[in-house]
């Protein structure tokens, strides 16, 4: 029979991430397009070791329900630890836990937006908030974006003419897809400016640990003195993603409104991956795994970075992101990253097509390329073929152009 | 743009008109320059008095939601927010960036149940949960060993959406020994059951979509859809599940958009729908194209009688949607559910989950799987049956005992729950406060019907408490109940009975 969905059914396309990622779960393929931390760097002895603990002495709580809002332990841990390096000041009360962060935008869409409300954004920004948001029907507003930030005077702008703006949505540091990193100026602006206007700013930061040059850049929650910051954040990227533990650091009053819609969700977050984590956090070093894992990432930066330098034609130009997984590369105009992935997939290199990445005004000659999750000998020989099948698309337009030009009549 | 005016309500007409639009105007849904409907025309076609409408119209002049002028009519004005005047700013006004679902009171309920049963001393009738001193903690245990060395650090990665691919067919292969004939794509895996009625009302419903629920239900469905602004159209049900023909006939006036049931050991009711019902419900369906959510949470806690076929397996038509969990035989903790459903819907759901959480805990799943293909859950399962066959038995012992002039219970067949009605002479509220001073807590029956009648019946879990806590507990129960008769009937009083707390 026919099946009625809803309208809003509608909106949602299978991404062009999902169809890429089901290919990428072929082994030989050298894969630059998923978000992957790197697998070998995972704990797993210890984990089963933990595992075996906590089911031995506290099975009966870990598999039983457990309240909304998280493992208490678990958000006095993860206060703590953002109080510690983000020097914020936050309480386990303002800790919400997620099933991944992927829930907490979803909650974010859910409190904040109807129909027609407005969302300011990095242009491009990440692709898994905008299919989020894009169920509730919001107005995508970019703004331009330079390498310290998006532009203060735009976003003014903004604020001033649009009155249905409902929050800032933005990934300060090591953005996904773009790899920039916004400067500590952009940052005090952007929260002073928020500030005047009195408009919540939802801080993803997923990635904020995983610098590798220079200091970790500060966090906007950290400069903010109205409680207007709602911040994501996760284990995924510094811990393990199948676990799905993530957070929401706010004000009390946010949070509260946040745990209704989290309890209508899925009531709570698996207690057991919650205690898991709490367990490895009590008895093992995060920081510790950091450096490791930081050390990895900035080997296979570098090693992309040089590979791009030394591979890739004139007339592309790519980000040399300081931490996180992503760069960012921009082709010619007349090449469609789209049709160079087709080309890509037949010589075993995929990669994320950047139009996805924004909501609209689609810039199609971009990629956004990850590295965290190739060893080096997979991402210099992955590059080389990538930039063999750009250097032959870009002779075929070329010869396409010329051959037009010929034959158009005088 | 539509308004319903309760006539009967308290709240005078031109506020309860006030309200709706003022609602619309902020929801977006009259958006900036929408010209309202003429005073006089929205009188007549509401019935009401042309002066009525000009004070609610009146009301939202004053709050600068919408202007009239002479000429042009009334017009929704730009939702404006004060431009700031001085460098400071002001403090953020968070009910300004809420949506009205955001600031909607919660329902305490689900908390407080769970608080209460966690009380010191307190004998907890109030809960569905899985006895916690049964569960298979050594085999889960051992199951998750072997899950971390043999599979290793793909069990700590991302999971596709629709779930891990051998638990999907685990599963599949479960339920087809069952008689549910479903391949692994028709099967998605849900962060727990809650999570796939939530996911139904993203899937299925618009605000204002019709949905076909049983009188009483599950409070968390109702809830749920609640949320997504459905209508519910309650049917009754008797003993055996909810009255179909009712139904029927309500069909020719009413276009459901999703219909809502739980087929074995209802909760609360702990009804089985007969058979006969089974075959009328689903040629319903089928005449009038409307898909069925089948909860299935406690069709394998069955303790007397042969099973009754599923409506998944009894479908030919390919409507019915069955919803399942792990939270009731396994654990509550691990937050694993299943749909299993036609592929188009299943894609649907898919669609819904990225967004949501992108997928359910990885380790969970493939512990589960293995559980399930090793026989452990079946093991299980047949365990918990003579285990809770017996403290059902000891509940309805105690009640046989115990019980005051008017109680009514029935045997359950199976599930978590003794539905049982009060004699017609009992003070509600002091029922309330006698079994808070007797420390023992039970599930009023109010949260379960759309309308929050005045309690007539309580919902006793016996899955929960220790079988030595069942006599005690009753004997509180009725002892409460005792000595909260008056000496006549009581008359419902039905705006009492809708705040009534919670024990």
């Amino acid at each position: 029979m026919s099946i009625d969905f809803a309208a809003r059914m509608q909106v949602l396309k299978a991404s062009d991430i999902r169809e890429i990622l089901k290919i990428t779960q072929n082994r030989d393929i050298i894969s630059f397009a998923g978000g992957l931390p790197a697998p070998e760097l995972f704990p797993i002895e210890p984990l089963a070791d933990l595992a075996a603990r906590i089911l031995r002495e506290q099975g009966t709580i870990a598999l039983q329900y457990s309240p909304s809002e998280g493992f208490p332990p678990l958000r006095k841990k993860i206060a703590d630890r953002m109080n510690s390096v983000w020097k914020t000041s936050l309480a386990p009360d303002e800790i919400l836990i997620t099933t991944g962060s992927q829930q907490g935008l979803d909650l974010t869409g859910k409190l904040f937006l109807d129909e027609g409300d407005a969302i300011l954004c990095e242009s491009p920004s990440y692709l898994g908030a905008i299919m989020s948001f894009n169920a509730f029907g919001p107005r995508w507003v970019e703004v331009p974006t330079d390498d310290d930030g998006m532009q203060i005077g735009a976003v003014e702008e903004a604020l001033r003419t649009d009155a249905r703006v409902k929050f800032i949505y933005t990934i300060p540091s090591f953005q996904n897809p773009s790899g920039r990193t916004w400067s500590m100026e952009r940052r005090r602006e952007l929260v002073r400016l928020a500030g005047r206007y009195g408009v919540p700013i939802i801080e993803d930061n997923p990635y904020g640990e995983l610098c590798f040059d220079g200091e970790t850049p500060g966090m906007m929650q950290a400069m903010d003195e109205k409680g207007l910051v709602i911040s994501l954040g996760t284990f995924s990227k510094i811990f393990c993603p199948g676990l799905r533990v993530a957070w929401i650091a706010a004000k009390r009053e946010i949070i509260s409104k946040y745990v209704i819609l989290k309890q209508g969700a899925d009531l709570h977050s698996s207690t057991f991956d919650q205690m898991l984590t709490d367990a490895y956090l009590a008895t093992h070093d995060l920081d510790q795994d950091l450096v490791a894992k930081r050390r990895v990432y900035k080997e296979r930066r570098n090693a992309m970075v040089r590979a791009l330098e030394r591979e890739v034609p004139p007339g592309v130009t790519f980000t040399r992101p300081r931490g996180g997984l992503f760069l960012w590369v921009v082709m010619p105009r007349e090449i469609d990253a789209r049709d160079l992935l087709h080309r890509c997939l037949e010589r075993g290199v995929a990669f994320v097509p950047g139009a996805t990445f924004f909501p609209f005004a689609e810039k199609k000659n971009t990629m956004r390329l990850n590295y965290s999750n190739m060893p080096i000998d997979r991402i210099e020989e992955g590059v080389r073929r990538l930039a063999a099948e750009m250097k032959a698309m870009m002779l075929d337009t070329a010869g396409v152009s010329v051959a037009s030009h010929l034959t158009q009549p005088a | 743009m539509n308004i319903f005016l309760d006539k009967t309500g308290s709240s005078p007409l031109y506020r309860q008109i006030h309200n709706q639009i003022r609602d619309m105007i902020l929801s977006g849904e009259l958006p900036t320059g929408y010209r309202l409907p003429p005073e006089r025309r929205l009188a007549e076609s509401l019935g009401i008095a042309r002066t009525t409408v000009i004070n609610a119209y009146e009301e939202l002049k004053s709050e600068g939601l919408v202007d009239a002028r002479v000429g042009r009519g009334t017009v929704v004005s730009p939702l404006t927010r004060p431009i700031p005047d001085a460098e400071e700013g002001r403090s953020i006004s968070w009910p300004h960036y809420f949506r009205d679902e955001g600031l909607r009171p919660p329902d305490p309920l689900v908390r407080n149940l769970l608080e209460s049963a966690s009380q010191p001393g307190v004998i907890s009738f109030a809960i569905g949960l899985p006895s916690p001193t049964d569960l298979p903690l050594s085999l889960y245990e051992a199951a998750s060993r072997a899950v971390l060395s043999e599979i290793g650090p793909l069990a700590l990665l991302h999971a596709p959406t629709e779930g891990h691919m051998p638990f999907r067919e685990t599963i599949s292969r479960w339920l087809t020994k069952r008689g549910i004939i479903c391949t692994p794509e028709e099967i998605i895996i849900v962060s727990g059951s809650q999570q796939g009625l939530h996911l139904s009302t993203r899937v299925f419903l618009n605000p204002g979509d019709t949905v076909v629920i049983e009188a009483p239900t599950y409070f968390g469905a109702m809830e749920a859809f609640r949320r997504a602004g459905a209508r519910l159209l309650a049917i009754p049900a008797d003993d055996d599940g909810m009255q179909v023909d009712i139904l029927a006939s309500l069909l020719r006036h009413h276009r459901p958009k999703l219909i809502y049931v739980q087929p074995s050991f209802q909760n609360p009711s702990g009804a089985v729908l007969s058979a006969d019902r089974r075959q009328h419900l689903l040629r319903l369906a089928a005449r009038y194209g409307i898909p069925i959510l089948e909860d299935d949470t406690y069709a394998e806690l069955r303790y007397e009688g042969a099973p009754l076929p599923s409506l998944k397996e009894l479908d030919q038509a390919g409507l019915v949607m069955t919803l399942g969990t792990f939270s009731k035989i396994l654990f509550p903790g691990l937050r694993l559910g299943w749909l299993a459903a036609p592929r188009q819907v299943i894609r649907q759901f898919a669609l819904a989950k990225q967004i949501e959480d992108l997928h359910a805990g990885t380790p969970g799943q493939m512990v589960i799987e293995r559980m399930i293909r090793n026989g452990d859950l079946d093991a299980h399962i047949a365990t918990m049956r003579s285990v809770y066959r017996t403290q059902r038995d000891r509940m309805i012992a105690a009640l046989d005992r115990h019980a005051v002039d008017g109680m009514t219970w029935h045997r359950p067949d199976g599930g978590f729950y003794v539905w049982c009605g009060l004699p017609r002479t009992v003070d509600r509220t002091r029922l309330n406060d006698r079994a808070a001073e007797e420390r023992v807590s039970f599930l009023p029956s109010y949260p379960c019907f759309t309308d929050q009648p005045p309690v007539t019946h309580l919902r006793l879990n016996f899955s929960y408490p220790g079988i030595e806590q069942l006599e005690e507990g009753i004997t509180r129960l009725t002892r409460a109940i005792r000595s909260s008769l008056t000496s006549r009937e009581q008359v419902p009083e039905r705006a009492q009975s809708a705040t009534a707390p919670l024990v």
